[in-house]
């Protein structure tokens, strides 16, 4: 079964936000909220890298463990999503994610931070694929369209992939391999520059 | 002596409460309705359902991944 991962290539990610932009347009997700975001590191300096960061849909997800009501399930292609009618919005899986995946969409007094609303991997939720509930809710489902997550797809420079864990492993490895440089080269001479000799 | 009182009635007027009676009944049922209707497991899909796999390695999607090998 294949198991539906993202990978950002670092080495070509040029912080274009096109794929928060995306995001936001085809799921209508409202003001306040980016499933989706840019982070860079060492920003303006020489070697600043810039990675695309959404939900990552863990394997053993800290959200699932933590949530008060059970309300994430995982998907057999390994997507976590989550249940809005079940979500009560207390903010523990905000704190549980390591990536900052879980978003509210209210700031308000007494704690009132309104249903959770996270990255779908544009596979929708506990509704029927593609109904209007669903499209209010999660945004569009396009999994279910026989589609991929659209930040991955119109990635301009292609340093966002998305899809079947080993396939887009693969791409990324031939990449490396090519490349000889950069984040996931391995071997000696990556590890230690030249100043090693094997 | 005269009294000016009001005349009180030997019974309370009935069709004001059968009034109050059918209103009540009428928002129950009311409340009944709107609560079935909005319930979110009509238009949830059951729990095998909503799990399945909807990955397919369409055209589309292979075209994806060969776009991404340049």
């Amino acid at each position: 079964m294949a198991r539906m991962k993202f990978l950002c290539d670092a080495d070509r990610c040029i912080e274009c936000n096109a794929c928060v932009t995306a995001c936001k347009n085809e799921h209508e997700v409202p003001w306040g909220i980016n499933r989706r975001r840019v982070v860079t590191i060492n920003d303006g300096k020489p070697g600043e890298r810039s990675v695309s960061m959404a939900c990552m849909h863990c394997t053993d997800a800290p959200c699932a463990s933590v949530c008060p009501v059970s309300c994430f399930y995982t998907t057999a292609d390994a997507v976590v999503l989550h249940s809005k009618d079940l979500c009560i919005g207390c903010g523990y899986c905000f704190y549980a994610c390591p990536f900052g995946a879980p978003q509210y969409p209210k700031t308000g007094n007494f704690g009132s931070r309104g249903k959770m609303d996270k990255c779908t991997y544009c596979a929708g939720g506990p509704e029927a694929d593609n109904a209007s509930a669903e499209l209010d809710k999660y945004g569009r489902n396009r999994l279910a369209e026989g589609k991929l997550p659209l930040c991955a797809e119109m990635c301009s420079t292609k340093a966002l992939l998305a899809g079947d864990g080993d396939i887009i492993a693969s791409i990324y490895k031939e990449r490396v391999a090519k490349r000889g440089y950069g984040s996931g080269a391995w071997g000696w001479k990556v590890a230690y520059k030249e100043t090693i000799a094997i | 002596m005269t009294s000016d009182t009001k005349k009180v009635p030997d019974r309370p007027d009935e069709s004001r409460r059968t009034f109050l009676r059918t209103g009540l009944v009428g928002a129950t049922a009311t409340a009944i309705g709107a609560g079935a209707i909005a319930t979110p497991a009509a238009a949830s899909e059951s729990d095998s359902e909503k799990k399945k796999a909807r990955y397919q390695e369409t055209a589309h999607v292979k075209k994806y991944y060969q776009t991404n090998r340049y």
